[in-house]
């Protein structure tokens, strides 16, 4: 099978340090990948590679057989490759609904319209609004970003990205900054998320991880030290040693 | 997740919210109720009102890059500097008079050079992208002041002779036909611009100024976008220059000033940014308040106008617009019980 998104010896370095060194890594379609790692591993810089955000010194990144490493961010985006951020990234002064239609908007082409008038593309906020009522959010819909509490914030930022209609979505800790009674809210939504769609996810909450990934790469200071099934990570003497053993004593 | 409120199963029409916002509202009228009734309460003044019209139109151009797509510039007279010589040259060195005609071939020239310009310019953000805009403008003055023999110079470009309006309409030395010119061109320029921010388009500016790394996320080719309002935006600096020149039938190195890209930017901000009646209320208060304290104390006129600032900038968000805004929902808010 083509695999979704796959990288091939991705590095990249800030002068002498060394950030990514080859990372390898095969998402196969509808993947439910999770990438761990301690601090300073190097997993939001592989994300910024993988989106292209930043660009690599060496190695490529391909997504269904096509390699794109040339591609400019925008360019990934249009052949269904989406992220999320670590921080928000939103249109705080705008409404909730507004948040979401901006990808689609994009995603249609409509966004170049200079002359019709944004409501009269009602399929628009239809597809906007069916969006939110996924992530229950359609109660919020009217309500400016900035005054919805940040669980609820960080279910906007995964819903823009849906907007996009990806193939593959890449997560960056979706449950950051969630009080841990609510994280649940997050998970259910990204549980619930469209099973064809490959997804790699950046999350510290082992919780999530454990109940959301089907396979599982430690990345240790920008090296990928290992990669298998939950079970195979969790008894991994090495991984228990470098990254879980920490977390265990805590 | 049924825990929230907000999923008590209420889901709001967002379509009515749209077309809300969108639609034409009664108070719309107004500023246009207002220019009209001022041609017959002040006939007297119609030069200055029509000075007016034109610096509305200036300050609304300015409105679409800065108050919706969030870029700051001290360097906006450029392109209405550059349609007013357009104009005046064409008259002054080629013979052609027709007046919208040579106004729109102004708009043609600022808006070609917005996007010459504006394709460099808009790589850069920040200080960068502020002082790169101001640097433009002093490039632009300076070749006009070099290019003697087109522009005049330092001495200013005479010998403009502008035709009839429709081959009819003399111009009048009480300025009454170019005020009826300039006010039928600023409705047109504001229809415009009113369309395009309530496009799709302009909701994506409205995003690149909300948040420009989340739109680069989404796909948005933000540079080209940015060029596109920027050449548009600077079309309608050079409409104004057009008009400027037409009206005044002389033309200096003024226009291209940093004092104008300056006063426009004023302007607009003690009316509101990005709210397009904010230019038309920022600019009445400021020619009117500068022509009223010119003749209460010629030398420290600006001082009024600087006071002005200061309690717009730091009391009123959104300027003198906004906080009209806020009035109107404080007093419903109060009239509930």
């Amino acid at each position: 099978m083509i695999p979704a998104l796959e990288t091939r010896d991705l590095s990249k370095h800030f002068g002498a340090l060394y950030v990514t060194q080859d990372v390898s890594l095969r998402l196969e379609p509808g993947a439910r990948h999770a990438l761990i790692g301690p601090n300073g591993a190097g997993k939001t810089t592989l994300i910024n590679l993988i989106s292209g955000a930043l660009s690599a010194n060496r190695g490529s990144v391909l997504l269904g057989g096509d390699d794109i490493t040339a591609q400019s961010q925008a360019g990934r985006v249009k052949r269904g490759l989406a992220r999320t951020f670590q921080i928000n990234q939103l249109f705080r002064d705008l409404t909730v609904v507004e948040n979401v239609t901006m990808p689609i908007l994009e995603r249609s082409g409509i966004g170049r319209n200079i002359w019709r008038r944004a409501s009269t593309f009602s399929h628009v906020l239809d597809e906007a609004m069916a969006l939110l009522s996924q992530l229950h959010l359609h109660g919020d819909a009217l309500t400016p970003v900035r005054e919805l509490p940040y669980g609820r914030q960080r279910l906007v930022e995964i819903a823009i990205t849906l907007g996009l209609k990806p193939s593959v979505l890449l997560l960056d800790e979706p449950a950051a900054g969630v009080p841990s009674a609510e994280s649940h809210i997050i998970l259910d939504v990204i549980a619930a998320l469209p099973e064809d769609i490959a997804i790699l996810i950046i999350e510290h909450d082992m919780e999530i991880v454990f109940q959301f990934a089907k396979s599982i790469s430690v990345l240790v200071a920008g090296n990928v030290l290992v990669e298998g099934t939950p079970e195979e990570i969790a008894e991994n003497q090495e991984v228990r040693a470098v990254y879980l053993g920490v977390e265990a004593d805590g | 997740m049924t825990d929230t409120p907000s999923d008590s199963g209420f889901t709001p029409d967002a379509r009515l919210y749209f077309r809300a916002r969108e639609g034409w509202r009664w108070a719309e009228a107004l500023p246009w109720i207002v220019a009209i009734a001022a041609f017959f309460v002040f006939p007297d003044y119609m030069a200055l009102g029509t000075q007016i019209l034109i610096a509305i139109i200036f300050a609304l151009s300015l409105d679409l890059i800065l108050g919706y797509a969030g870029i700051v510039t001290l360097g906006h007279a450029a392109y209405f500097g550059a349609g007013a010589y357009a104009t005046g040259m064409l008259s002054a060195h080629l013979g052609w008079g027709e007046p919208i005609s040579a106004m729109l071939f102004g708009g043609l020239v600022g808006a070609a050079l917005g996007f010459l310009s504006g394709w460099v310019l808009l790589r850069y953000h920040g200080l960068t992208l502020l002082m790169l805009t101001l640097a433009t403008a002093i490039l632009l003055m300076e070749g006009a002041n070099a290019a003697e023999y087109w522009t005049g110079g330092f001495d200013g470009l005479v010998g403009i002779s502008i035709w009839p309006l429709f081959n009819h309409f003399e111009y009048d030395l009480w300025g009454h036909t170019y005020y009826w010119y300039a006010l039928a061109v600023l409705f047109c320029c504001f229809l415009v611009a009113r369309r395009i921010v309530h496009s799709s388009f302009g909701r994506s500016l409205v995003g690149i100024k909300g948040n420009v790394n989340r739109m680069h996320a989404i796909g948005t080719p933000v540079h080209g976008k940015l060029v596109k309002i920027y050449t548009i935006s600077a079309g309608m600096a050079g409409i104004a220059g057009g008009l400027f020149a037409e009206s005044n039938a002389y033309v200096t190195l003024d226009v291209m000033s940093f004092a104008r890209s300056g006063t426009v930017l004023i302007m607009l901000v003690l009316g509101g940014t990005g709210r397009l009646y904010g230019a038309f209320l920022g600019t009445v208060v400021y020619l009117v308040l500068e022509d009223e304290l010119a003749k209460l104390s010629p030398e420290f006129w600006e001082f009024g106008i600087g006071l002005l600032l200061v309690v717009v900038v730091l009391f009123m968000r959104g300027g003198m617009l906004g906080a009209l805004d806020d009035l109107v929902a404080w007093a419903r808010g109060k009239g509930k019980p």
